[in-house]
């Protein structure tokens, strides 16, 4: 299967840049997945978790709260407003990582049933890393 | 031959100015590398964002995706208010930058009159503020603080006003006047068209290389949020770009003064020595001359 290539980057840099055989994006309409050779899109992101496979089968999980995704033949751009990589070395690197997702959780005020699902996801995400 | 104690009292003064804008100029040096690291890491956030709003307004424009009318994306003819928001420094003594900027806008309003064409004038920064306030050029709303401390959410609030009156109708373009971060030694003047998203650089006829296709059911509603994000963070990168590009002009400006009062110093040596000789010999001259008399 042939790779994708992924660009994630925020106001404060890039966050990721690399290849990856596949990325789950949580799409306003809903989750959705894409491969490479995807057709051309171009779509807003709710706050959720995007899941990257990466090429050695592992998952990488980034909270964002807002986005919108480009997505062309070539590659996946994600500009997101703010989005923290749940991953690390060391136990303590992965709950610090945790802890700044849930602040940024808590700083999207508005009522939005997303949220619901984003907690337990990154609870899940940070169980599989642990 | 000028008064001893004056050129003295002169160095001093000058060589404390040197004192001053030496210090002023570590401290934007500091400055500047902090804030040139923000804008860098922006830039290409920046960049990204300009080109997915490029491409979806050109595709627009080619009538590539059928039914969509935002107003952000068509072209208007025969704009009446055009929104101009400029961007200046809070604090002066950073040499041409914030004149810089005040020269295009004026030269905008200028161009605007000629066409019959009204503007609302947003200021950011007190020094441009100040400047058409002393002018008597009408402004329509300024903020003072934002400029030397970007801020995202003073920002969006500001800049949301020009939004929401576009999309309303009650103005037909939205202009933005900074002066950005170029490299150390220079800055680089911008006047960008924010609204109606520009698409003149688009090429209709160029072969296209996929389709676009908006998947949120509600077209309208994601071009919206699209735009509303793209003209907030356009805001928002000015000001920082700004910032940048303050600190290093101020750098410059005060490195100069550095080494002009240097100069000046080195000047008022010479001079001073000069008269002090001046006065050693007279001196001596009256004692010779009273020594001879007495013989």
């Amino acid at each position: 299967m042939s790779k994708l290539k992924l660009e994630i980057l925020t106001p404060n840099g890039e966050i990721y840049n690399g290849e990856a055989l596949s990325v789950t994006l949580p799409g306003e309409e809903g989750e959705f997945g894409v491969l490479s050779e995807h057709s051309s899109l171009t779509t807003l992101l709710d706050a959720g978790v995007i899941d990257i496979e990466k090429n050695d089968k592992s998952i990488e999980s980034i909270l964002i709260n807002w986005g919108v995704v480009h997505v062309d033949e070539e590659k996946i751009v994600v500009l997101v407003e703010g989005a923290v990589a749940i991953r690390g070395e060391t136990q303590s690197d992965i709950s610090k990582a945790l802890e700044n997702a849930k602040e940024l959780i808590e700083s999207i005020k508005d009522n939005n049933p997303a949220i619901a699902t984003v907690s337990a996801k990154l609870e899940s995400a940070a169980q599989n890393l642990i | 031959m000028a008064n001893l104690k004056d050129i003295q009292r002169q160095i001093k003064s000058v060589s404390n100015t040197q004192k001053t804008t030496r210090a002023m100029k570590l401290v934007s040096t500091a400055k500047l590398r902090r804030a040139e690291e923000l804008a860098r890491r922006s830039r290409l956030y920046a960049a990204k964002m300009n080109q997915v709003i490029a491409e979806i307004a050109g595709r627009i424009k080619c009538n590539k995706v059928g039914g969509i009318d935002n107003r952000c994306f068509t072209e208007i003819e025969t704009p009446k208010t055009v929104d101009v928001v400029f961007v200046t420094a809070d604090k002066g003594l950073c040499g041409g930058f914030n004149i810089q900027t005040i020269k295009t806008v004026k030269k905008l309003l200028a161009e605007y009159k000629e066409k019959n064409i009204k503007v609302r004038l947003r200021g950011v920064g007190k020094k441009g503020v100040e400047f058409f306030k002393y002018n008597e050029v009408e402004l329509f709303d300024s903020v003072i603080d934002l400029s030397s401390k970007p801020d995202k959410e003073k920002a969006d609030k500001f800049i949301e006003a020009s939004i929401e009156d576009f999309k309303d109708g009650k103005i037909d373009g939205l202009q933005i006047v900074y002066n950005g971060f170029k490299n150390m030694m220079t800055q680089e003047l911008h006047v960008l068209k924010l609204l109606p998203v520009d698409t003149e650089q688009f090429d209709c006829n160029e072969e296209q290389k996929s389709i676009l296709e908006i998947e949120a059911e509600d077209d309208e509603k994601m071009l919206d949020s699209l735009v509303n994000r793209y003209v907030q963070y356009a805001m928002y990168y000015a000001l920082i770009d700004s910032v940048a590009a303050e600190h290093s002009a101020r750098m410059q400006a005060m490195d100069t003064a550095t080494n002009n009062a240097k100069d000046m110093v080195k000047i008022l040596n010479v001079k001073f020595n000069k008269a002090r000789q001046a006065a050693i010999t007279t001196e001596l001259i009256e004692i010779i001359s009273g020594v001879e008399s007495m013989k």
